[in-house]
């Protein structure tokens, strides 16, 4: 297995934390243009150590990608008169630096940049929070750290209040596909606000995917793929809503899911003799006070979501020929009801037919960007049948359907593991 | 009289029938070898498919990715059959170019030297056109892809489009190397490049007029709010 290059810091940077030696808890903020935002993140992050962690050791760390729009001078600035809104008394030891970080601009050397601080710090405990959130509160730093101190967990993934037609990539594969794949039922696993031990951090440390595209593109999908399947203690907070500023230029669908799916495909390539050979799946702890959200009808655009996977199977036969198992498409052609207007397509044809995607990636039957981009038709086919399964459902039976959706994904693991050939070693 | 007379005609006769007689060893010598190198070529071709067989090659290429490469250029994913079938050709041209020599034709001589001094370009322009081919399938089926994500009606139709600009830009490449009508080539692509591109820009101004208007808005970011007020749900 390759070793990562070691990472270097800025000048400034290690005589900082020189200066400071130790600490007990890290909070990390990368960020890149967020000086509208990253204000209130500081400030909320301050609030946060200071009213649950009054006693210990605390740095904050704000790594920045070169922002040009003054991101690092509202972070200098960004302070509070503590003493308002705290319940004790007492002032936290805190520490806070900013530092660039070396190499591209990306939240994976911000990341990186952070984990290295925290294991020269020999911090115990960490937590990385995004720098365009609006809905954070100080609670989310206790949610994120306390876990780790006081229970002994390696890794807290987020777990946010959401619509039930919120994330839907992450419901409808990347959820079900950990879970069958690593037996844990992480529900957000691309969450981007998080915490970790030190042991995590050094782990993530020494993994060469730092210099992959990965890491690149979905690093907090990596993080909680490696967390899950190195065997690390993982857990959840509920967080409540996040509502983070509004970015203009959003990938489009195709390349998210070239991004997303991508990554997870590969983490199931370098972790397969992890996921081989087990089954069935255990619940995660889930910490924080949980409560529903609002129900309200959602307008989706059902017609266009089908009217994509009609022009799928219409167009891509020839390509999905290649990827997916005859029976696969055969059901797939099923599925689409036209004299209904509706398309169908049942949990048990979904889950075999993301095995027999991730099979075509692993076999390299395609080019495997051309795999993943001709999934989308197939995607959206599945969502258009989820929405019009679940319209109207209550979030919570929305959330059992997902569920259920686990478990069929479970049941069909022996499907995957027929269809992705012998276990090979590839390195992390 | 009589004797010019055969003198006139008979001693060609002679002279022919003799100079038959004895190139007929050489036309001999052309079919046995003909006669031999081909079945054996065929024998030898058929020979090296069923050796590669039962090596395994059939598996090891599989494992290395042979067979997925060929299927991704459109090809069949047989190596063991396409290696036999190039082993059969080539003995084939050799035992051709063999069974020639062996006539011993001055003109079939020149004219095969001159082949042979050809050779060198016609398999240029072969690694050409095979290269174009592979490349034509991946730029057909990317092309494919991104058009039915688009929500591209005629989606088939630009892969083709796409497929076939490709093959003709490899073909012009492939003629000039062999040095056929090189003028004429250069033309007539010239030609068909610029219609492909008007028809392009004719069908993506009258066809598509909505894609191009959404497509800049997306790129001016004007686009991206209405979206959001139209559809709900998100996928991350």
């Amino acid at each position: 297995m390759r070793e990562a290059k070691p990472i270097s810091l800025e000048e400034q940077t290690e005589a900082q934390v020189r200066a400071i030696g130790q600490a007990d808890i890290l909070v990390g903020i990368p960020s890149f243009n967020n000086a509208a935002t990253i204000g209130h993140v500081i400030k909320t992050t301050i609030t946060g150590l200071a009213k649950h962690f009054p006693d210990r050791r605390t740095v904050l760390i704000n790594s920045d990608g070169g922002s040009t729009d003054g991101t690092p001078d509202v972070a200098v600035t960004a302070g509070m008169d503590l003493g308002a809104r705290l319940i004790s008394d007492r002032q936290p030891l805190l520490h806070r630096f900013i530092t660039p970080y070396r190499g591209t601009p990306g939240k994976s050397h911000a990341v990186r940049t952070i984990f290295e601080i925290a294991r020269r710090l020999t911090a115990r405990a960490g937590a990385v929070v995004d720098a365009d959130l609006r809905s954070m509160t100080p609670e989310w730093i206790e949610l994120l750290i306390r876990p780790i101190l006081d229970e002994g967990f390696d890794y807290v993934a987020p777990y946010y209040l959401q619509h039930k037609y919120e994330g839907m990539l992450t419901t409808s594969l990347v959820y079900p596909l950990t879970r069958a794949l690593y037996g844990v039922q992480v529900r957000q696993p691309i969450g981007s606000d998080f915490g970790f031990s030190g042991a995590l951090s050094r782990h993530y440390g020494e993994k060469s995917a730092w210099e992959s595209d990965i890491t690149r593109f979905e690093i907090d999908l990596w993080m909680t793929t490696e967390a899950v399947a190195s065997g690390m203690r993982v857990c959840q907070s509920f967080l409540g809503p996040k509502l983070q500023e509004l970015k203009e230029q959003a990938a489009d669908l195709p390349t998210l899911l070239a991004e997303v799916v991508g990554t997870v495909f590969t983490c199931m390539e370098v972790h397969q003799h992890v996921w081989f050979s087990s089954q069935g799946s255990q619940p995660t702890p889930l910490f924080g006070f949980q409560y529903e959200g609002s129900a309200e009808p959602a307008h989706v655009n059902v017609d266009r979501m089908m009217a994509s996977f009609r022009r799928g199977l219409a167009d891509l036969r020839p390509i999905w020929e290649v990827m997916l198992a005859p029976e696969t498409l055969r059901a797939l052609v099923a599925a689409q009801r036209p004299t209904a207007s509706r398309v169908h397509i049942p949990d048990e044809v979904w889950a075999r037919t993301v095995y027999d995607c991730a099979a075509a990636f692993h076999r390299r039957r395609l080019n495997r960007t051309h795999v993943i981009k001709a999934m989308t038709p197939l995607y959206l086919g599945r969502t258009a049948s989820f929405v019009m399964e679940t319209q109207g459902l209550t979030t919570r039976e929305a959330e059992e359907r997902t569920q259920r959706l686990g478990q069929v994904f479970e049941q069909c693991k022996p499907y995957l593991t027929d269809r992705w050939g012998p276990v090979e070693e590839v390195g992390s | 009289m009589n004797e010019s007379w055969e003198r006139a005609l008979l001693e060609p006769l002679a002279t022919a029938g003799t100079r038959f007689l004895q190139f007929l060893p050489n036309l001999l010598a052309a079919f046995v070898i003909l006669a031999i190198g081909w079945p054996l070529a065929w024998a030898l071709g058929r020979g090296v498919e069923r050796a590669l067989r039962v090596l395994g090659v059939d598996h090891l290429a599989d494992r290395v990715g042979l067979n997925a490469a060929l299927t991704r250029s459109g090809l069949k994913p047989d190596p063991c059959h396409l290696t036999g079938r190039l082993f059969y050709w080539s003995l084939l041209v050799l035992t051709v170019f063999a069974a020639l020599g062996a006539l011993d034709v001055a003109a079939i001589n020149r004219a095969t030297t001159t082949l042979l001094g050809y050779i060198p370009y016609v398999l240029t322009a072969a690694v050409i056109l095979a290269v174009g081919a592979l490349l034509s399938n991946y730029v057909a089926r990317s092309t494919l892809i991104a058009a039915v994500n688009a929500n591209v009606r005629s989606a088939t139709a630009l892969a083709g489009l796409a497929r076939w600009g490709v093959l003709l830009i490899t073909l012009a490449m492939a003629l000039e190397q062999l040095g056929i009508a090189q003028t004429i080539v250069a033309v007539g692509f010239g030609i068909a490049f610029s219609g492909i591109i008007l028809a392009l820009a004719l069908a993506f101004g009258l066809g598509a007029r909505n894609l191009a208007k959404e497509a800049l808005e997306h790129q001016l970011g004007l686009g991206h709010r209405r979206e959001r007020s139209k559809d709900e749900l998100t996928h991350l």
